[in-house]
């Protein structure tokens, strides 16, 4: 990116996951010229995630690379650039907005946060002693190097389920440990109970993870509390998958209201408390976390940025 | 200058696609290890890296020196490869 002109676009577009990478490739369809912009991995969690079987279109669902590329090279088609680094910052300046990012400052009509969120942590003792060297957090990219080995895994949503079952592959045995009670869908509990009856997997429920153990090679063992019951699972890893915290530190010196988690708030137009900035997919309050309402999200918020591009006043909905 | 680089790969790992996208990109040749396929040689991506984790980039220099990347880490990768 040149250093002394200020790029300008009609839109940018902060993620590359299925709510950023849709709404790409509508606007640039209709000829807004659009950036987007992505700090990870093009197509967000979608892409680190194994198979997709609920995203409408894939009778035999869909591997999360694949869809990843998909959505990519279809957003491409149309025009869209795609730009790796980070958004930092976002500052109005009347008809323009200026974002910093990691590739230099860059002025945009309107914005689209589509920032998605990260894994969260437990915040016990040893996770962070051990990340990488037996603490992970996607399965995807490090199940790999426990072949034969026993894991625990720890979380009782639907992320904990289907990556519990994608470790199956690897892992001789996993403890599922549930802090309460399970949340996991029906369908994916179903699931489980074929891994269950063939003892690779055990759950156990109301067993809060209190510490992970050690040595030099790495994890041992995980020690949990279950009422006024001590337990220790000896195992060789641990993966994490209890809940996600929105990607929304950037805007917090900006006019765009959040909830008290750090979720955007928006109208039914996925227009936030700025006006130019609107947010869709998993970063926005209210969303059901899921890849085709993100897609749905996405789309939703093109259209209202053409007319916002257009200069047809939104309505300002009391929601935001 | 590189003299070549080493990418430590699973099939399922989203950023290591970025990792070798990247390179391709810049025009940086490398050797792919995919560990799914040669489990043998997990125990040298994890003394490499000191992690049990992918990708794992190694770019040797001119002079033999080694720089070892975990992760996809533009603000690493990115001037490790440019010289
Ligand atoms: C383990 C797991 C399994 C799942 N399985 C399913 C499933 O089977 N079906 C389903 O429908 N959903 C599933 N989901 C949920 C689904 O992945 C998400 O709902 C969906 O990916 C949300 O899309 P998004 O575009 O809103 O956000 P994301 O996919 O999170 O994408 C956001 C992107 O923004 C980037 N970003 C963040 N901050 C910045 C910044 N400042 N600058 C630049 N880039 C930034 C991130 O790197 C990321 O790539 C699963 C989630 C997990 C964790």
């Amino acid at each position: 990116m040149n250093q002394t002109e200020v790029p300008k676009y009609d839109l940018v577009v902060v993620g590359a996951g299925p709510a950023g990478l849709t709404a790409a490739i509508y606007t640039t369809r209709e000829d807004i010229k659009t950036l987007v912009f992505e700090r990870g991995v093009v197509g967000g969690l979608a892409a680190v995630t194994d198979k997709i079987d609920n995203y409408p279109g894939f009778p035999d669902g869909v591997a999360g690379l694949k869809l990843a590329d998909d959505l990519r090279l279809q957003a491409e088609r149309f025009g869209t650039e795609i730009e790796l680094g980070e958004v930092t910052a976002i500052a109005d300046e009347g008809t323009y907005k200026r974002l910093s990012t990691t590739s230099g400052d860059i002025l945009s009509k309107a914005v689209l946060v589509a920032t998605g969120s990260d894994y969260k942590k437990i915040g016990v003792p040893g996770e962070q002693e051990y990340y990488a060297r037996g603490v992970h957090y996607c399965a995807t990219c490090d199940g790999a190097f426990y072949r034969d080995k026993r894991l625990v895994v720890i979380g009782g949503g639907n992320s904990a389920f289907q990556e519990t079952i994608f470790l199956t592959r690897y892992a001789s045995h996993i403890d599922l440990l549930v802090r309460s009670t399970i949340k996991a869908s029906d369908v994916l509990q179903k699931e489980m109970e074929t891994y269950i009856k063939a003892a690779k997997v055990t759950v156990h429920t109301n067993t809060a993870t209190e510490k992970i153990v050690g040595n030099a090679n790495g994890v041992t063992e995980v020690l949990a509390r279950q009422a006024d019951k001590s337990l220790s699972f000896k195992t060789d890893g641990v993966f994490v998958f209890v809940g996600l915290t929105p990607n929304s530190q950037f805007l917090k010196n900006t006019l765009v209201r959040l909830d008290s988690i750090g979720f955007i708030l928006t109208d039914d137009h996925m227009q936030t408390t700025m006006p130019g900035i609107f947010a869709a997919g998993d970063v926005r309050s209210g969303a059901t976390m899921q890849i085709a309402s993100a897609a749905g999200e996405g789309a939703t918020a093109a259209l209202k940025i053409r007319e916002y591009l257009e200069g047809r006043p939104l309505p300002i909905q009391d929601e935001a | 200058m590189t003299k070549n680089v080493t990418i430590f790969t699973t099939n399922t790992c989203a950023y290591c696609q970025m990792v070798k996208k990247y390179l391709g990109a810049k025009g940086v040749g490398y050797e792919e290890v995919n560990l799914d396929e040669h489990p043998d040689r997990q125990a040298e991506a994890m003394r490499l890296s000191g992690t049990m984790t992918v990708p794992v980039t190694v770019v040797t220099k001119q002079d033999e020196t080694q720089e070892v990347i975990i992760g996809y880490n533009l603000a690493r990768l990115a001037p490790a490869v440019a010289a």
